[in-house]
């Protein structure tokens, strides 16, 4: 037998390792892709279908979009008090990340590694374990009974949307801090140096060189904070508590939504689902050139 | 424009175990207004140790920097009026080559926009590279890069150049072109610079002396052909030349030299007879060490005194205009010195050659400490301090 015989019958040979890998593969693909069809599915469907038709098949019939309608004017609230917080709290924590992680690796001084530890322990700190300190610190603070609500006229629950802030972005800082630090770390040492020798500060090498040079580490971090931050539900329930309040996160709300003595509305829940994530998948498409550069990196 | 000196410089660094490591260990140099001084040595030697305490980089564990009348050792890099040029050129990748130039003046001076405009342009037409000004660094050559960076040294009329091995990136031909370009720029200027390099080539043809380091120690501070012809050490010796200065360990025997190289004196294969003034030079010395460059030695047709020996030419390597020979003192031996001769000249490997090594041209070195006993007569006196 020729060569090319061989060659040509290995290639139309059924080989049983890939056959087996393709199955693999295919089940894979089914088992994560099913429960979103059926989300969006049954988030198409009224009532009456989602009790009828099965989780995995479209409905004509029981064909609805008013489970979206319903969502979006729930919502709405919601998602405009998770951006007052999410959008201050990811842009403060990447900044200060950045900051922290500048000074812990491209300047030079005693007692740095002490500090990067205690970075590296704020990571690992539960949040289940700080929930009661945090409630009692707020409760000491009293944000809400400060007069200035009274005086800008605005309802004094939105105090739980700055604690909120504040919150976030102190445990924000240790993961962004180390996620620079290891993006600073690759940076040329001799760059800054010439620009310490060019007579640049330390804050002025941060504003001219190393942030300009840290963008796309900045869109790993934006992303990857804001959608921590918007899909966090832990210390929206402890900080703002009830679904009815005013700066009730969208969260808060979406916990809550469809859910009735009556019985649960699966379209409806499924509908929310998905209104709720769009603003974390718009700032991936927003981010998601830089994001590619910066994981690359 | 300013004269720098170091007065006992010494740097030791603390290694992770607590161990003290000496890197740089009291060098005193002085450095003339205007002077191009090399910093030469093999790596390790501590010389851009020495480079980064001038610019401040590096904190001087002992010892002083004086720059004019001022102290500068305690200074803050940017307080010291310095500009340094480093071996990977450093350029802010994100700024166009204007903005690296302008970048040292925006932030070291009150200067306004325009004067600085005029002043990159200026040094950017020197330089020939007023065409990329609007270029960002990864759009250049690697030439082009260390010209930028030279720029965005020389723009800020510094007091002191520093230049870290800023040649060793370019390929061989370009850099032959920047040693002389430098070299122009830096006489047109009259900046005070401090070279740091590991490439004798470059310091025997930049310098207007050089400064040769081993082990974080100064061995010697001459001009390039003191150190040349009038090594401190054998170590300068041996450092500064290419081909190598050859080297044979003696022992000292009434007027004769007896090889006997070091750990196995049963193998010495010559004697070299001295004359009474070169005994005397070598006073109580019972082991020296015999130094000889290869261009003194010269290949003879047949031996004629105790100077000329008989070899065997083991390999030949021709350069173009000289050929550099390899000698042995018989047909198998392990140990061959380097001579070299005339390009035209034939020799075959393999054929026997006669080497004459003249006294007038030998150095000696004291066997223990590496210091120079004798170096070679100059029989023009002027080679010293050459003039043009």
């Amino acid at each position: 037998m020729s060569t090319v015989d061989e060659a040509a019958e290995e290639r139309f040979s059924i080989n049983p390792a890939r056959v087996g890998l393709y199955l693999t593969l295919g089940g894979l693909l089914v088992f994560f892709l099913a429960p979103i069809e059926t989300g969006v599915v049954t988030s198409l469907k009224t009532p009456d279908a989602v009790g009828t038709t099965s989780p995995l098949v479209p409905s004509v019939e029981g064909f609805t979009l008013d489970n979206y309608a319903t969502a979006v004017s729930e919502l709405l609230p919601g998602m405009v008090n998770s951006l007052l917080y999410a959008v201050p709290a990811t842009i403060l924590s990447a900044l200060f990340g950045s900051f922290a992680a500048y000074g812990l690796t491209l300047t030079d001084w005693r007692g740095q590694i002490g500090v990067l530890l205690l970075f590296v322990a704020g990571i690992f700190i539960p949040y289940q374990a700080v929930l009661v300190p945090l409630t009692r610190l707020f409760s000491v603070l009293g944000l809400s009974t400060l007069g200035i609500w009274g005086l800008l006229g605005i309802d004094n629950a939105y105090a739980g949307i700055v604690e909120l802030i504040i919150t976030h972005t102190a445990y924000g800082i240790p993961i962004c801090a180390i996620l620079f630090r290891s993006y600073y770390k690759g940076m040329s040492e001799e760059m800054l140096e010439s620009a310490r020798l060019d007579g640049a500060t330390v804050r002025r090498a941060y504003r001219r060189i190393v942030f300009p040079l840290s963008t796309p580490m900045f869109a790993v971090v934006l992303i990857y904070q804001f959608t921590q931050i918007w899909n966090d539900l832990l210390f929206a329930l402890v900080l703002v508590q009830a679904e009815s309040s005013a700066a009730a996160p969208v969260t808060l709300i979406l916990a809550g939504l469809g859910a009735s003595q009556s019985g649960t509305i699966f379209g409806l829940r499924m509908a929310g689902a998905f209104v709720a994530a769009l603003p974390t998948l718009a700032v991936y498409v927003l981010f998601g050139e830089e994001f590619a550069k910066g994981v690359a990196t | 424009m300013a004269r720098l000196e170091l007065d006992d410089l010494t740097k030791v660094f603390t290694d992770d175990d607590g161990g003290e490591v000496v890197a740089v260990e009291e060098v005193s140099i002085d450095i003339a207004d205007g002077e191009f001084l090399v910093l030469v040595g093999p790596s390790g030697c501590g010389k851009s140790t020495t480079l980064r305490m001038i610019a401040g980089l590096e904190t001087v564990s002992d010892g002083r920097i004086r720059l004019g009348d001022r102290v500068i050792d305690d200074k803050k890099p940017q307080d010291r009026d310095i500009a340094m040029v480093f071996q990977s050129y450093a350029l802010y990748p994100h700024m166009t080559v204007r903005g690296n130039m302008s970048f040292g003046l925006e932030e070291s001076t009150e200067m306004p926009d325009d004067e600085i405009r005029t002043l990159v342009d200026d040094t950017a037409g020197m330089l020939g590279i007023a065409e990329l000004l609007e270029r960002t660094p990864t759009e250049l050559s690697g030439g082009q890069r260390q010209r930028v960076a030279l720029g965005r040294a020389i723009v800020r009329e510094p007091e002191v150049f520093l230049m870290d091995e800023p040649l060793s990136n370019l390929d061989a031909k370009l850099r032959s072109e920047m040693r002389t370009e430098l070299q122009r720029l830096q006489e047109d200027l009259d900046t005070t610079t401090v070279y740091v390099t590991h490439d004798q080539t470059e310091a025997m043809t930049m310098g207007d002396r050089i400064a040769i380091l081993n082990d974080g120690r100064l061995q010697q501070v001459a001009t390039p052909l003191e150190a040349y012809h009038q090594p401190a050490n054998r170590f300068v010796a041996g450092f500064i030349g290419e081909p190598s200065m050859n080297f044979f360990d003696v022992e000292v025997q009434g007027d004769q030299l007896v090889h006997a190289p070091a750990g196995d004196t049963s193998a010495g294969e010559f004697s070299y007879p001295i004359s009474a003034d070169t005994r005397e030079s070598l006073q109580a010395t019972s082991r020296a060490t015999l130094g000889i460059r290869p261009e003194d030695i010269e290949i003879v047709g047949a031996a004629e005194s105790g100077r000329d020996f008989d070899t065997t030419v083991d390999v030949v390597e021709p350069m173009g205009d000289e050929n550099n020979l390899y000698l042995g003192f018989s047909a198998d031996s392990e140990r061959t010195f380097v001579a070299t001769v005339g390009g035209m000249r034939r020799v075959e490997e393999g054929q026997p050659a006669v080497a004459r090594v003249p006294e007038s041209a030998i150095h000696l070195f004291d066997a223990d400490t590496g210091e120079a006993l004798q170096n070679r007569t100059l029989r023009d006196a002027a080679a010293t301090e050459p003039e043009l």
